[in-house]
């Protein structure tokens, strides 16, 4: 109970790091529960853009914006142009329309008024480009054709009425689902940073030259002192990565409550216990606090980055892809990703998850053969 | 500028919430000696010391060196004084030479004479094999050396050492004590803390007993012991005393204590000639045989431990 | 005095192995790492080649429009084409479709087109819509052409000719010319927003630097403070040439890391040579301030000093977009207060600025956030760098 108590108050000189880590986490949390789709762009279906109607009043251009806005995402912004720019920039839209002044009526005066458009050249601009071209051709045609505005739009609207049945597969709730993807994803950065940065330090607290001699002529066996603090070490582990499956209740809700949910936390707790095995191997390798410090920060960063914990990894050159499958990051981070996609629960869907998670364990079984073989080392030279 | 006193304390008292850490203090340094400053842990020797340094704010009293007011921005005073402080303050990232380069250079603008102050310090602290290790290849006594080589290199006429002993192997420290009588020697007055009355007696000319932030005993280390309530003390390494003889041992003339713990008998005389002939020829009359007998004056660790008591500090 | 403390400040934080790594190593292995994960973002993004089937029943090959249109848009010789098309058997096609090789099929139920995809998802949309417009121009066309016959059959003329009409409607609806101007900025590569906020994270990690030289020169701090201040040089001037070392280290340390970034990483800070150099000289002062202010403000040992400003910077880097670019927007739209107030936003949003806009409005509006972050940082500060006695050290 001493060294359980002694490592709290240790613990509790590093609760800051805890404390930020975890608000890292929140902060992400929180605006990728609020921005909803947006953030989760990779997945969406329709782009985004933003129409600057200068030509307000006017039906005939009305009726491009309705069709426009009813095939994509209509997205708000502040009325300037650097509101309107920053959106463009940041991927908020991926397209922009300007429509000219008195753009309504120049179409029906037969012309055909050009309109200024901004693209982040993405799948979704190009998509919007073709809808508005094609409208405008339609227009355009029409326009010609017949001078009376209510009888060109209702040719329109006839000429470009959906006629394909389109079916649907699969019946995932893909946006909660992606939401607990990158939840589950950017938690393994704020697990791997928050857990090997206290554990080692926690450790090279207790492995200060001085304060191990003590340790080693007390009267408490060596080995059950070190186990206790395995344990505890273990304990604080668990208690993060229990308080980040917390979290991730409130920030995603039900998805959490079905099976896909269960997988996610199961693969999370392996992905915890390796956290802590690789802090014990960087702790039995570094006594110094500052060296932990850089490390962590390397090891966490790289991993996070290089295994798509930040990135999504399907946006990450193959050859990153290849290198990653070295890092436990990697597994767990696929094991979310399989996750989001599976529908039917049988041995074969099962299977390649179960595979990861298996990866994970011999992780584990890695690093603590390591630091064992490592802390032997230090001994025998001591 | 009076010449006679180089530190003139009047007055001096330092309250941190409540507690007076200094109360009322007041004594000069004379030139060319080595003042102790005595006490146990927590009396209040650092914060005189800091105060005097102008480092802490105090609640009244005044201070002056060389005979002036000392301030903050008193370089020219400053540049006559050379600090060793109880911590080792050097940089992890310079070699000995370098430490001692750096602060020197702080007081000394000159590159040849600063050279030749570093050297003469090197000697002195006997680093001469170590100037370009780095603090953390250093052993615990040679980082004192460097530490007090740091704080004198420029030469002061002034220097306060502040407790540079502590944890300091022999050899280190009488290195270290041959070079303070040296530095005085050469001329400087020495203003120096310890808890070690050995060194005091050794080294100082004057020696001030502070506790509770308080002068309680001062003068020179003979005179100290004057002050001791006790003159003699004896010990006698005796094999199954009798208690009786004890009885009579403690009522002797001038006998203050005498305590039998082991086979030692202690006792100490109060003012008086002759005590320890008296009592050679009362255990001959007795016929006790004895295997040692000696005689001592009471030392300043008496003194000491009377005044201040014998309650455990900090 | 003034030149050698500057001197041996210079020794005391290049020989700091702690201060070396994170003022000069970690960025650049962070920028490394950065370099790695975004090189294949943008064009990810951009409309690959989308893999569909196109079920091959007696229903699709009847139908001439739709046989002809995807076999232009999947034509193998054309660069531009949208599909990689394959055509196979439904059940074949549903094989493909469950192990996502495709994004989708084509079914021709008589003259009923079915599209049949696993999710949504943009690449499914564009199939759906392609088809769409192959009907819909179908249509189009069909309509055109019976107005035009049921013109001439008004007008007189019983016998049209049917192909020539339709030949000519099918011309008008396809050569048809849109107009449509891109008038958006050249600069759009949202991933140097996770370069600018690496500078941004060297500039506060300076605030090490800052933080030692504090600490080396006052003796409320330590030691060696305390040993500076007993020697006859002004606490002033030896913090001012402390810090001008500092801040000399840290814009070396910069300078190597857009020498790296420019020519290893290819990053684009824009064309202005002279404002980029205006911003990082604001960006360093705002961050070696920092320095100062954590170092003058919280009481405590430099350990946990070190670990509030690296806790501080990370925080403010990831609230500028390090650990998502998407991030950064978020704040800027919903709390503008608060890129206002981050130093890391300022900075990140300073080389944005340059980079994106022409105008410079927005630049300098963020360099002068900067400067007077700056001045706060050392205002709030300066009241424990100029006292001179202490009540308790």
């Amino acid at each position: 109970m001493t060294v359980f108590k002694t490592f709290l108050k240790v613990l509790n000189k590093l609760k800051f790091v805890v404390i930020m880590y975890t608000v890292i986490l929140l902060v992400f949390g929180v605006f990728n529960m609020q921005a909803g789709d947006s953030t989760s762009e990779f997945t969406a279906s329709r782009p985004d853009i933003l129409i600057v109607n200068g030509d307000k009043g006017s039906v005939l251009t009305e009726n491009l914006v309705r069709y426009m806005e009813d095939n994509c995402e209509s997205i708000d912004v502040k009325n300037d142009e650097e509101a309107v720019d920053d959106a463009l920039f940041y991927r908020d839209a991926d397209y922009v329309i300007y429509i000219p002044e008195n753009y309504g009526k120049n179409v029906l005066d037969g012309q055909n008024p050009r309109i200024e458009v901004k693209s982040t050249q993405s799948a979704g601009a190009s998509f919007a480009e073709m809808l508005l071209s094609r409208y405008i051709k339609i227009q355009n045609i029409y326009a010609d054709e017949m001078r009376d505005e209510d009888e060109i739009i209702n040719k329109i609207n006839l000429s470009l009425e959906s006629n394909v049945k389109a079916e649907l597969t699969s019946q995932l709730d893909s946006g909660g689902l992606s939401r607990a993807t990158l939840y589950y994803n950017f938690a393994s950065y704020s697990l791997l940073a928050g857990a090997i940065y206290v554990i080692c330090l926690i450790l090279s607290s207790f492995n200060e030259e001085k304060i191990k001699k003590r340790i080693t002529v007390s009267s408490m066996n060596y080995k059950k002192h070190n186990s206790i603090l395995m344990l505890s070490n273990g304990v604080f582990a668990v208690s993060l990565w229990l308080f980040y499956v917390l979290l991730s209740f409130i920030f995603i809700g039900k998805v959490m409550f079905s099976f896909q949910g269960l997988i996610y936390i199961i693969n999370s707790f392996l992905f915890a216990i390796c956290a802590l095995t690789i802090a014990f191997f960087i702790g039995s390798l570094v006594n110094n606090k500052n060296a932990v410090n850089g490390i962590v920060n390397v090891f966490a960063l790289g991993s996070s980055f290089l295994c798509g914990a930040f990135v999504p990894i399907e946006w990450l050159p193959q050859s990153i892809v290849n290198a990653a499958h070295v890092l436990p990051a990697y597994w767990y981070i696929q094991n979310n990703e399989l996750t989001k996609t599976i529908e039917v629960f049988d041995f074969n869907t099962l299977k390649p998850i179960l595979v990861n998670m298996g990866v994970l364990v011999l992780f584990c079984a890695a690093f603590i053969l390591f630091s064992n073989i490592c802390a032997r080392r230090k001994r025998k030279i001591a | 500028m009076d010449n006679k006193y180089v530190i003139e304390v009047k007055g001096l008292t330092k309250e941190y919430n409540n507690l007076r850490a200094v109360d009322n203090l007041s004594f000069e340094v004379k030139k060319g000696e080595i003042l102790g400053l005595l006490g146990p842990n927590g009396s209040g020797k650092s914060t005189t010391i800091n105060c005097i340094l102008s480092l802490l704010k105090f609640s009244s009293g005044s201070i002056k060196i060389f005979g002036e007011e000392m301030s903050p921005d008193a370089y020219d005073i400053k540049r006559n004084i050379g600090v060793i402080f109880q911590e080792v303050a050097v940089f992890e990232e310079l070699t000995v030479y370098e430490n001692i380069d750096y602060f020197c250079g702080l007081y000394i603008k000159d590159k040849a004479t600063r050279k030749k102050c570093i050297d003469d310090a090197i000697k002195l602290a006997g680093l001469g094999e170590f100037k370009k290790f780095y603090p953390k290849q250093l052993s615990g006594g040679l980082l004192r050396r460097l530490n007090i080589a740091c704080g004198i290199a420029h030469k002061p006429s002034l220097i306060f050492l502040d407790e540079p002993t502590v944890a300091v192997d022999p050899q280190s420290r009488n290195n270290i004590l041959d070079g303070i009588k040296k530095l005085r020697d050469e001329g400087a007055t020495i203003c120096y803390t310890t808890h070690y009355m050995e060194e005091a007696e050794l080294l100082c000319d004057r020696i001030i007993i502070l506790d509770k932030g308080k002068i309680i005993a001062q003068g020179s280390a003979d005179e100290l012991k004057e002050l001791a309530s006790i003159e003699e003390k004896v010990t006698v390494e005796i094999n199954n005393l009798k208690p009786e003889i004890i009885e009579a041992v403690k009522s002797a003339e001038n006998v203050d204590t005498a305590d039998y713990i082991g086979n030692t008998l202690v006792i100490t005389y109060k003012k008086g000639q002759n005590n320890f002939g008296a009592l050679i020829d009362f255990m001959s009359r007795e016929g006790v045989v004895y295997n040692k007998i000696f005689s001592e004056r009471p030392t300043l660790n008496d003194v000491f431990l009377e005044l201040t008591g014998k309650e455990l500090r900090d | 005095m003034f030149l050698h403390n500057f001197k041996y400040t210079f020794k005391i934080i290049f020989r700091n192995k702690m201060l070396v790594f994170w003022t000069f190593a970690f960025p650049i292995v962070l920028g490394t790492l950065f370099k790695m994960a975004f090189s294949n973002i943008e064009s990810s993004e951009k409309l690959n080649l989308i893999d569909i089937a196109v079920v091959d029943n007696q229903s699709f090959k009847d139908n001439e429009i739709l046989k002809e249109a995807f076999d232009t848009l999947g034509d193998e010789k054309d660069s531009e084409r949208i599909f990689d098309i394959v055509y196979v058997s439904e059940d074949k096609a549903e094989e493909l479709l469950e192990s996502e090789d495709i994004s989708g099929y084509l079914l021709m139920d008589g003259d009923e087109p079915k599209i049949v995809v696993k999710q949504n998802g943009i690449n499914e949309t564009i199939f759906q819509y392609v088809t769409e417009e192959i009907i819909q121009t179908g249509n189009t066309v069909n309509t055109l052409a019976e107005e035009e016959i049921a013109a001439e059959v008004a007008a007189g003329n019983f016998s049209p000719d049917y192909k020539n009409i339709y030949l000519s409607a099918l011309e008008r609806v396809q050569d048809n010319e849109v107009s449509l101007k891109d008038v958006s900025n050249k600069n759009l590569s949202y991933t140097m927003i996770e370069f600018y906020t690496l500078i941004a994270m060297t500039c506060l990690y300076g605030g090490i630097i800052g933080m030692c030289a504090v600490n080396n020169n006052l003796p409320n701090m330590g030691d060696k403070g305390k040993r500076t201040a007993v020697t006859p040089v002004s606490k002033g001037k030896v913090l001012i040439s402390s810090l001008l070392a500092g801040y000399i280290i840290q814009l070396i340390g910069l300078s190597i890391l857009f020498v790296y970034t420019i020519f290893v990483l290819k990053v684009d800070y824009g064309d202005n040579l002279a404002l980029i150099i205006v911003l990082a000289l604001a960006g360093s002062l705002a961050g070696l301030s920092l320095g100062i202010a954590v170092a003058a403000l919280i009481k405590s040992n430099e350990n946990t000093k070190t670990g509030v400003l690296i806790g501080i910077t990370m925080f403010c880097c990831f609230l500028s977009g390090m650990m998502g670019i998407t991030m950064k927007y978020i704040v800027d739209k919903n709390m503008p207060f608060l890129g206002k107030i981050n130093p890391a936003a300022m900075i990140t949003d300073g080389f944005y600025s340059l980079y994106y806009y022409d105008t410079y409005d927005r630049y300098f509006v963020n360099v002068a956030a900067l400067l007077v972050f700056s001045l706060v940082m050392l205002l709030l500060s300066v009241r424990g760098l100029r006292r001179q006695k202490y009540d308790s050290i």
